[in-house]
Order: structure tokens, then sequence, then C-alpha cells
């Protein structure tokens, strides 16, 4: 079995076939982006993206990934640039605890793909199993307005 | 099966011989120490080598972005820019700093820290390269960093900014040591007030798990009165099926106290078997009847930072290393010290996932360590988000009764009075024999916290009582402040209805305060408080209004707009709020702190609540104990006042008027109090 991870194939090895993805990405590719938070899909810490959909990691067996595209906050960003949605968070301070804002990210760059004007209902949407303890909503939504206008 | 030695054999080779239990772990707990900064114990956060400076923390980052404000004050001390300064979190071979709480940081140590940069800028200035230097505090008027100047009232980019947004290895449950597993430890599903240890388990059919390790019998303290059972694996993954496969049979004895919560606290039963004995006002109000008599409950509820608990810890001989994202790692190191006698505990501070006053007690610290002897190998813990709810600490649930009197526009009685559980001396740490002595002698000031009304209501009497209940309770965000704002604010508001007077007139006669007259004002104007927003598309709307002091320090008012539909289901709309912490280091993020109250008043209005069934806790995921979701935390408008006064602190000002403000406007705009948070959607409904 194998996918494509941040643009490059991997394989995925025998034994870590029937372990969740999160865990593939953290303990055997060491890309600790992608968070625990429950486990179970209800926060949107582990979020990444297969094949273009934003995805709970923590409920999506590796082998389910064979032959696809995994796409973590890690393989975001280019050589020289951070990739726009990671820039508009620093730009507008979005993080607090920043432990939520991996899966965050990863929603909003899933949404801004498909959608290139979202609108509220589609925002509220795409975001709202994302959650943030801290409260960085309102941030969140500004980075997404931001960019949903720079992007006219 | 009894307590016995288990081999295990494991795909990779790795053999595991594990111990049976011999260790007695102290039945005193360790008391936090702390001990004030000063300047000279700032010197050790600051240093200079090869052209440039690397600034210590002494404070732990929970995303108050403190690491930013302290980087602030160093960098406009030394005259430096913003690159020749390195950011470094502290461990604990640094002099003890005390616990990251109480909103105290920028109050307590950008002065000291100031007086450590000011001499270490004087003595490269007169040449001196190498050595240790004294500090010469000097006049807090003479410090640059105490002025607007330099980088003090800007925002610069977040430090760790870039690692966060870019999924950098920050956090404790991101470290990971050459040959770690991964372990839990298992714990009855009961009251942790109820003594539990493993009776029996399935060893044979865990084995056969892949990745498993081995089960560890001497798997740390208890949690309360809580004996676990430890397994550990080569995977994370692989634990919930090991759990699952050991089946284990719990022995389970005692009766906890006080298993039925609410009846526990119920403030009016309470009342009618007599007084509470902590007073915090010692008025006497008149006899007879109140024109305001209003009854208020908040219940259990946990921190849920959307980081769980974790730890990693290794040895090395008979030194001990943990890695965590604890609010206090000093009292950790000491905890450890004492329960496992090491040659030396160094423990490593980590950016801390969401703290709220949740991450102070050691828990995870103890099971990894021990593990980690178990095994010979380091071991990362990190509990499920059902041991968050299970095993952690919580809000303490609170039952309040305000009755006030009105006269001539004027509060002329006030009488307040709470049940709740304890805070400082939390039965996660006190155990009840300690208790006992608390209770008779000072109570508990974290439950008392904000119970003074900032108002002068007359001849006010303040009262409560603490109860151990069968559920750990302890520090949480605001500490008592947040439900005292909301019982405060509540009757207030209904004080002023009683007088048929605006909400913010009334107030303001009963404020001396001019701090506070002025965030009441503000906030009214950007509000524009006259217009409030008036019945629309078959939603009634209404606007509220509250404001308070945190720990006498940090003024916050705020005005809040809903909207309920004809079911009952109810959205705010929006919020504003004035907030006045002295002198702004960083205004952006004063707002964010703001920001973070205001969700955290939507949760206390509309989420928080851990559900108990005779003291076992019942919430195993999101679904049972949610917390506010994006769409449920409008835009906000924040509108920092700046008084003349050094920096005070942020994190837990707005806490305690966001509640009671969403709460007015409840009621402004359907006529309902609500006497019982959160709020169920049929409460509303007509
Ligand atoms: S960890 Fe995957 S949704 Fe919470
Ligand atoms: S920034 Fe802390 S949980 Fe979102």
């Amino acid at each position: 079995m194998s996918f494509t991870l941040n643009g490059q194939t991997h394989d995925i090895p025998d034994d870590w076939r029937e372990e969740t993805l999160l865990v593939l990405l953290r303990e055997h590719f060491n890309l600790v982006g992608a968070k625990f938070g429950c486990g179970v899909g209800l926060c949107g810490a582990c979020t990444v993206i297969v094949d273009g959909v934003a995805t709970r990691s923590c409920i999506t067996l590796a082998r389910d990934v064979d032959g696809g595209t995994v796409r973590t906050v890690e393989g975001l960003a280019g050589e020289d640039d951070l990739h726009p949605v990671q820039q508009a968070w620093l730009d507008l301070s979005v993080p607090q605890c920043g432990f939520c804002q991996a899966g965050q990210i990863m929603s909003a760059v899933a949404l801004l793909e498909n959608r290139s004007r979202p609108s509220e209902a589609e925002i509220e949407e795409a975001m709202d199993g994302n959650l943030c303890r801290c409260g960085t909503y309102p941030r969140i939504r500004a980075a997404i307005a931001r960019l949903v206008e720079a992007s006219i | 099966m009894k307590r016995r030695t288990f081999l295990a054999g494991v795909g990779g080779g790795i053999f595991a011989l594990i111990g049976a239990g011999t260790l007695v772990y102290s039945q005193i707990p360790v008391i936090p120490k702390r001990p004030e900064p000063d300047a000279k114990t700032a010197i050790g956060w600051i240093s200079f080598n090869n052209n440039r400076f690397s600034l210590t923390l002494p404070r732990v980052e929970m995303g108050q972005n403190i690491a930013t404000g302290l980087k602030q004050i160093a960098c406009t001390e030394l005259g430096a820019d913003w690159d020749r300064v390195d950011v470094a979190f502290h461990d604990t071979g640094m002099d003890r700093v005390k616990a990251t709480v109480g909103s105290e940081s920028m109050m307590l140590f950008a002065e000291p820290l100031a007086q450590a940069c000011a001499s270490l800028r004087d003595a490269l200035e007169a040449g001196r390269d190498s050595g240790e230097i004294a500090v010469t505090p000097r006049p807090g008027s003479e410090l640059r960093a105490m002025k607007k100047c330099g980088y003090i009232g800007r925002s610069p980019e977040i430090v760790q900014g870039q690692d966060i947004v870019t999924g950098r290895p920050l956090y404790a449950g991101d470290v990971m040591r050459s040959g770690q597993l991964f372990g839990r430890v298992l714990r009855a599903p009961e009251s942790v007030e109820r003594s539990t240890r493993p009776l029996s388990w399935n060893a044979d059919d865990a084995r056969t798990v892949p990745g498993f390790v081995a089960i560890v019998e001497d798997c740390g303290p208890a949690i309360g009165k809580a004996q676990g059972l430890g397994i550990v694996a080569e995977r994370s993954g692989a634990l919930d099926a090991i759990a699952e496969a050991l089946a284990v049979s719990w022995d389970v004895t005692g009766t906890p106290e006080n298993v039925d919560i609410q009846e526990t606290i119920d403030i009016d039963a309470n009342l009618a078997a007599g007084g509470l004995p902590h007073s915090v006002l010692d008025g006497v109000p008149e006899d007879g009847k109140y024109d305001v008599d209003q009854r208020l409950d908040v219940p259990l509820a946990a921190h849920s930072p959307i980081e769980p608990r974790v730890a990693v810890a290794e040895w090395q001989g008979g030194a001990l290393t943990v890695w965590s994202g604890t609010q206090d790692a000093f009292y950790v190191r000491d905890v450890l010290l004492d329960a496992f006698g090491a040659d030396g505990v160094t423990l490593q501070s980590m950016r801390v996932g969401g703290g709220f006053g949740g991450k102070v007690s050691a828990t995870v610290e103890l099971e990894a360590a021990a593990l980690a002897r178990g095994v010979g190998a380091p071991v990362k813990v990190q509990w499920t988000r059902a041991q968050e709810f299970t095993l952690g600490y919580h809000r303490p649930p609170a039952s309040h009764r305000v009755r006030a009197r009105v006269f001539d526009g004027k509060v002329t009685d006030w009488d307040h009075g709470q049940v709740s559980s304890h805070i400082f001396f939390t039965s996660a740490v006190a155990p009840k024999w300690m208790q006992r002595a608390t209770d008779a002698l000072i109570g508990d000031d974290g439950v008392a916290r904000g119970m003074v009304p900032p108002y002068a209501l007359g001849r006010a009497r303040a009262a409560y009582d603490v109860k151990r209940l069968a559920v750990h309770t302890a520090a949480w965000r605001g500490l008592g402040a947040g439900p005292n704002g909301l019982a405060i604010e509540c009757a207030m508001d209904e004080a002023a209805r009683v007088a048929n007077e605006d909400p913010l007139e009334f107030r303001l006669k009963h404020i001396d305060d001019r701090l506070l007259r002025a965030v009441l004002q503000r906030v009214a104007e950007i509000s524009d408080w006259e217009h409030p927003p008036c019945y629309e598309d078959g939603l009634r709307k209404g606007r509220g209004i509250a404001c308070g002091i945190y720990k006498g320090t940090s003024y916050a008012a705020v005005v809040a707009d809903v909207a309920v539909e004809d079911n009952g289901a109810t959205k705010v709309e929006k919020l504003w709020c004035a907030h006045d912490c002295g002198m702004v280091v960083n205004p952006d993020q004063v707002r964010a702190q703001c920001e973070g109250n205001l969700a955290w008043s939507i949760g206390m209005i509309f989420t928080d609540n851990l559900p108990t069934d005779k003291g076992v806790v019942m919430a195993q995921t999101f679904i049972d104990a949610p917390i506010p979701r994006n769409s449920d935390v409008p835009d906000m408008v924040i509108e920092l006042v700046e008084s003349a006064r050094a920096p005070q602190g942020a994190g837990e000002t707005a806490i305690v008027a966001g509640p009671a403000a969403i709460a007015n406007a409840i009621r402004a705009a359907t006529g309902v109090r609500i006497e019982q948070f959160p709020l169920k959607q049929g409460d509303l409904a007509v």
C-alpha cells in the first residue's frame, strides 16, 4: 500500500495499515502538526486533507488512504513563502494556545480550494466541526473573510 | 490474577520485566511553593552570548502569548531588535518561579524582567562581556519598558506563531524520544473519592494485541483514591485494544460523600439548615421582604482544553526528565521527587495546548514516570478525552441566592449566599483531614473571589460554604469570579427593574470607582447603548449590560445583543467589551484575551456542564459535555481603556461581566430570568 503525502509517495507498512491515519502521521512519519484532541471525530484538531476533502485523521484508517493523496499542515508552505491561509492566520494573530490551529487551517484551506467565495453558511458548515476552547473563532472568520476578499 | 511479574515479548524483540508494586506513595501532599518574583531572580531569565540575547521565560505559554509580551519588555529595555532575542521555555534547572495562574504574569514579572534587562544593558555598555551581572534596581520611572516606547504598546508577530501555523513540534505530545513507548493508566469507572484498585485482568488476551509491550502494576500514586493498572504499547493506537482485552475488574470500596451534587450544594436547603460559615461581607440587612429574590445555579464543568493532559518521561539511571505542558513545572517536579525519590528530576515545560487553571496538579507526569521506570524506556502518556472528564478536576458547581431591597432608586439591603466546592484547597490535592482544618479556619478564597460586589449596596452581607464532593473541583478560569459576577450582575439587573431605571444608569449610581465607571460609560458609547435592537422577523431581541472588577486590578464592562426564536433557540448576535488593565504592553493580545473570555462567557450561559450520576462523571466525549462552536461565538468589538497604571492582568477579567450581559440580554428579550445554567432551549420557547 502507498499514498502521496505532501507531494511525495510513501509506503504504508503492513503493520501500520490498521492504525488510524493520525497515528500513522504522528508516530510513523513524525508529522506532529495534526493533533489528538478527542479521538472520535468531534473536535477537528486532527484535520488533514484527503483527496481534497477536510478529513478527521483520528477516525480514518491508514489503509483507507491507500492510493490517495494526503496533505498536512506541514506541506502547505512553499520554500520561501507561507501558504496564504497560514499567512492570514499570522497577520491576524489567530492562534492563542495554537493546539487546534493546524486543524482549523486545514479546514479553511479545503474550504477555500473548493469554494473561492464561500457564503456565510458554507463557512459555518466547513468550520463548525473545528473546536477552539481559547475562543479564536471571530479571528478565524476574519482571516477567512480577508482571504476571500483578496481572491476577488 | 494477583500481583506478580510479567514478561512480555514483542515483535521487535523488546522485553520488559516489570516488578510488582513495592512503593508506598506518601499520603502527605506536596504543598506548592509560590515565591514572588524579584529582580534578583530575574537575572536568571536573561543572558547574552555570541551577540545574541536569550530570554528564558519565567512563565508558561498557554495561549495568553506571554512569550510575546515578555519579549517586548526585554527587547525594549535592552534596546535590542526583535530578531536578536531568542525565547526559550524554562525547565526546573532555573530558580523556582510560581505557577502561571491568576493572570499575574505582566503584573508581577514585567518589572523584575525589565530591571534585569536594564542592568544587563548597563553592563554591556560598560564593556563587560562575561560573568554574572548583579541587578541594581532603579526607580520604575527609569525603566524604558515601563513607558510607551520601543516595542511597548505594539503587537509584533506572536512568538512561535510561524511554528504553530506550520505544524512544528511545540507541545509535550509532540516530543518523541528515541525508543519511546506509549502508555496509559487504567482506573475504575467510579468516583475518584471511592477506594478502587485493579483486582483481576486478562493478561493473556492483552498480550495478543499487536504492539503490546507490558502491563505495569506499579503505575504511580492514586488519583484521589483510584489506583490504576498501567499498560504500555509500541504505538498509541494499540492502547484502546489492550485496555479492552484486559477487561480489568475492580475492587471498589467505600462510599464517597455527597454523591448527589445538586442536593449537597442546594443553597436554599443549606440556608434552611443554618447559616453559611464563611463571611465575605458582614453588613446586617434589615428583616422583611425583599424586592429581588433570585436563585442562580451553575453546574460542574470541565476545562476542556483541546489538548488533553500529556507528558513524556525518560529515566537515565536514577535521574528523571519529564516534558509536560503544565502550568506549574516546579510543583510537578516536587511531586515527582516526592513520589519517586529520584536522584534528580528535571521538568521541561512545553507550550500548553490550553490551560485555564486545569493543568496545575500532577497527573500524567506521575503516570508517565512510573510507566517509564517500569518498562525501562521513555513513555508518553496522553489522557483520552474520557479520562480528562473522569480523572481531571473541574469547575465547582455553585448554588447562589441573592436578595436585594430597593428604596428610592437605590439598593439598601443586599444578601448573597453561596454553596460551592473547593478551589484552593481542592480535594484533588488536599486530603480530607487537611480540608477539615481549612474549612474550619479559613474557608476557600477561590470560591469567594469576586463575591464582593463593586457597588455601594447599603447593608450588604455575603457568605458561603464549601462542600467536599464525589467529583474533584479546583481552579477554573477566574475561579469563583465568573459565577459570582453572574449572580451579582443578574440581581443588579433585577434591582434596576424594580427601581424602574435604566440598568446602566442604575449601576453608575452605585459605583464610586472611577475606573469601573469609565469602562461602563465606554462600552455604552461603543455599543450605542441607547438604541437596542428590537423585535424583528419573528425574533425576540434584547440587549444586556454588566460589569465587574477582577482581583481589584482589572476592569471590564460588556454589552450583549441576543436574538431568540419562538422555539427558544438563542443566538448571541454581537458583543462589545470595554477593558482596562492599565498600561497595555500588547494591545492585540489583550484583545485576544478579552475575546477568549467572551467565548467562555457564552460557554457559561449555553454549554458548560459536566453531567454526573451518583458522583460518577458520565461524560465521555464532547457530545456529552459540549463547548461553544464557531457559529456560537459572534463578532466582538473590544475597546481598551488605558488608565495610567502599571500593567495588570487580562486573562480572566471579561468573564466577570460577559455571562451576565448575555443573561440580562435574554431577560430583556424574553422576560425570562434564567436560574439554572446552562440554558436549555426549552427554557425560552413560546
Ligand atoms: S482528534 Fe480527531 S476529531 Fe478530535
Ligand atoms: S487556539 Fe487554543 S484551542 Fe484553539
